[in-house]
C-alpha cells in the first residue's frame, strides 16, 4: 500500500472541466491502483494549494507560472483535460517518481 | 398516517433534504460503503444550503444595484441572473422540492432518449441542468401544471435540450477536437450557432481564412481566464460609476462614503457567485459521477456532453476574443435594445465569459478572425436580446427585474410561454 496522493484539478471557475478531468482521472488511477484524494476547484483558490499534484488546461500555464506554488507540487498541463490516455501518460510517471504509485 | 403527513410536510417540503436523498439513493444503488454513503449525502445537503446563501448575497447586492442604477439613469437596469431567479423560485415561491426532482427527471429522460434514439449523448454539465430545472419549473408553473405532471414535462423538455444541443453543435465540436469522442453539454448552444451562422456569412473562406490561434495574444489579458477576477474587473467599474451618477443620497449606506460602499458591493457580488458556485460544486460533486456512472452502463455507447471549459484549450486565443467581442455586443444592445421599448439588459459578465468564449471557437473554426469577430459581436447582441424578450413575461410573474442568461434555457421558457401556455388554455 502506497501513501496517499492529494490531487487537485482546476479550470476557471473550478466547476465544469476540472469535475470531468477528475472524473477521468479517477478511472486512471483505479487502473493503477493509485490511493489518491482528488478534489477540483478555481484557478484563485488553486494559488494556494498545497496538493501533491495540480493537473489544469494547457490555456492555464502562463497563469501557473505567476504563481509560487510550493516545490513539492508537480503541475500538469492537459491539451484535452478529460483524455484518460493523456492523463495516464502525464500522470503516472509523475506518480511514480513521488512513491505514490508502483513502478 | 401521522408520520406519512410528517414526513411530506417537514421532510419532502424542504428542497436541500429532496436533494440530498436523491444523492444518497445513487449511492446506495453504487452499492458504496456505508460511511461514503452518509459523507456524500451530507456534503450534498452542505451544498443545497451554500447555494441557498450564495444567491441571497447575490440578490442582496443586485437589489442595491437596482435602486442606484434607477436613481442615477432614471432607467430600469436589469443583470441578468438565473441564480438570482432560482433563489426567488425557492424561497418566495416554494418551488424548492419541485425543481430538485425536475432536475432528477432530466437526467432520466436523458439516459431514455440516449438509449433509444440515435442521438447518444449523455449530458454532464449538472448546474446547466440545475438551470434548465429551475426555468422548466417556473414556467411550467405559471403555464398552470402542478406536481408530477409539471415535473415530467420538465423532465421531458430537458431530456429533449440535453440531447438536441450537443447534436448541434457536434459538427463544429468535432472540427475543433479532430475526434468525436467528446460533446459539448452547455445550454448557450443556440447562440453558438447562431455565431457560426454569422461567421459562414461575413467570415474569412477558403485560402484566405487565417486562424486567430495563429497570433500571439498580449499576455495581459490572461487573467480573463479567471472567472472570478473578470468578473470583479467590470462589476466594479460598473457599480462604482452608477453610484457616482446616483449621487451620495440615492441609498443610505450609513456612516460609509457612498463610493466606497458601492465599490465594496461590487465585491459582494463576485463573493456571492463564489460561494453560490462553490454550494453547486459540492452539491454536484456526488450526483454526477453516480449518473455518469449509471447512463454508461445503460447507453453502452455514450458520448459525453461536457462543460464549455473543456474545449478552451484547443483553441484559447479564441476565448479571449470571444469574451471581448461578446462583451462590446451586449454593451451595444445594452444602449439600442431600450429604443425598441425593450428592458435595458446589463451585461453578464459570467455568461459573456463561458458563453462568449466558447461562442468565439465556434466563429473562429467556421469564419477565421473576421468571423470571430463580427459573430461574436452578433452573439452579444443576440445573447441580451432573448433575455430582454424574457423580461416582460417574467415581470408579468411577478420576477421584478430579472431576467436568465443562458439562451437555451430561455428558449426553453418560451417555449412554455408561447406555445404550452396557448395550448392548454384551449381545454
Amino acid at each position: 500500500m502506497t501513501k496517499k496522493a492529494e490531487i487537485l484539478f482546476v479550470c476557471g471557475a473550478g466547476l465544469g472541466s476540472s469535475f470531468a478531468a477528475q472524473m477521468s482521472a479517477e478511472d486512471v488511477l483505479n487502473k493503477y491502483k493509485v490511493n489518491a484524494k482528488l478534489d477540483h476547484v478555481d484557478i484563485s483558490t488553486a494559488a494556494s494549494s498545497k496538493a501533491d499534484v495540480i493537473i489544469t488546461a494547457q490555456n492555464f500555464e502562463s497563469q501557473f507560472k505567476k504563481f509560487s506554488i510550493g516545490e513539492t507540487t508537480s503541475i500538469i498541463y492537459l491539451k484535452n483535460i478529460v483524455s484518460k490516455a493523456e492523463i495516464e501518460e502525464k500522470l503516472i510517471p509523475v506518480l511514480q517518481e513521488k512513491g505514490f504509485a508502483e513502478k | 398516517m401521522r408520520i406519512v403527513n410528517f414526513i411530506i410536510e417537514n421532510i419532502l417540503t424542504e428542497a436541500s433534504i429532496t436533494i440530498a436523498l436523491i444523492a444518497m439513493l445513487g449511492l446506495i444503488l453504487q452499492k458504496k460503503s456505508v460511511g461514503a454513503v452518509i459523507s456524500g449525502t451530507f456534503k450534498t445537503l452542505l451544498g443545497f444550503q451554500v447555494l441557498n446563501a450564495g444567491s441571497g448575497i447575490i440578490t442582496g447586492s443586485l437589489t442595491y444595484f437596482g435602486d442606484i442604477f434607477t436613481e442615477g439613469f432614471n432607467m430600469q437596469g436589469i443583470v441578468p441572473s438565473i441564480e438570482a431567479i432560482n433563489g426567488q423560485a425557492m424561497n418566495d415561491l416554494g418551488l424548492g422540492r419541485e425543481i430538485a426532482f425536475t432536475f432528477l427527471a432530466i437526467f432520466v429522460f436523458n439516459i431514455l432518449i440516449a438509449r433509444f434514439t440515435p442521438w447518444k449523448y449523455i449530458f454532464l454539465t449538472g448546474q446547466a441542468i440545475l438551470w434548465m430545472a429551475t426555468m422548466t419549473t417556473i414556467f411550467g408553473y405559471f403555464v398552470g401544471l402542478r406536481g408530477i405532471v409539471l415535473i415530467l414535462v420538465g423532465g421531458l423538455v430537458g431530456g429533449i435540450f440535453a440531447v438536441a444541443m450537443p447534436a448541434i453543435a457536434q459538427p463544429i465540436i468535432r472540427k475543433v477536437t479532430d475526434s468525436g469522442e467528446l460533446a459539448l453539454g452547455h445550454f448557450c448552444t443556440i447562440g453558438y450557432i447562431f455565431e457560426a451562422g454569422v461567421a459562414k456569412v461575413f467570415g474569412e473562406r477558403g485560402e484566405k481564412k487565417k486562424s486567430i490561434e495563429d497570433i500571439n495574444l498580449p499576455s495581459s489579458f490572461e487573467f480573463l481566464q479567471d472567472t472570478y477576477l473578470s468578473v470583479m474587473v467590470v462589476m466594479v467599474p460598473l457599480y462604482v460609476v452608477t453610484a457616482i451618477f446616483a449621487g451620495p443620497d440615492a441609498v443610505d449606506t450609513g456612516a460609509q462614503n457612498y463610493l466606497m460602499f458601492a465599490f465594496l458591493q461590487a465585491i459582494q457580488f463576485v463573493v456571492g457567485i463564489y460561494v453560490l458556485l462553490a454550494g453547486v460544486r459540492l452539491l454536484l460533486g456526488e450526483i454526477v459521477p453516480a449518473f455518469r456512472g449509471i447512463a454508461m452502463k445503460l447507453v453502452p455507447d455514450a458520448v459525453p456532453a461536457l462543460d464549455a471549459p473543456v474545449f478552451f484549450p484547443y483553441s484559447p486565443n479564441a476565448v479571449i476574443l470571444g469574451f471581448i467581442t461578446t462583451t462590446i455586443g451586449t454593451v451595444i444592445a445594452m444602449f439600442i435594445l431600450p429604443t425598441f421599448g425593450l428592458a435595458m439588459i446589463l451585461p453578464g459578465m459570467l455568461t459573456n465569459f463561458f458563453a462568449g468564449g466558447t461562442a468565439g471557437i465556434f466563429g473562429n473554426a467556421v469564419g477565421g478572425r473576421r468571423g470571430a469577430i463580427i459573430g461574436g459581436i452578433a452573439h452579444g447582441f443576440f445573447i441580451t436580446l432573448l433575455p430582454a424578450l424574457l423580461v416582460t413575461i417574467l415581470t408579468g410573474m411577478g420576477f421584478i427585474n430579472a431576467t436568465a442568461t443562458d439562451v437555451d434555457t430561455i428558449v426553453a421558457a418560451l417555449l412554455y410561454a408561447w406555445i404550452l401556455s396557448p395550448i392548454l388554455k384551449m381545454f
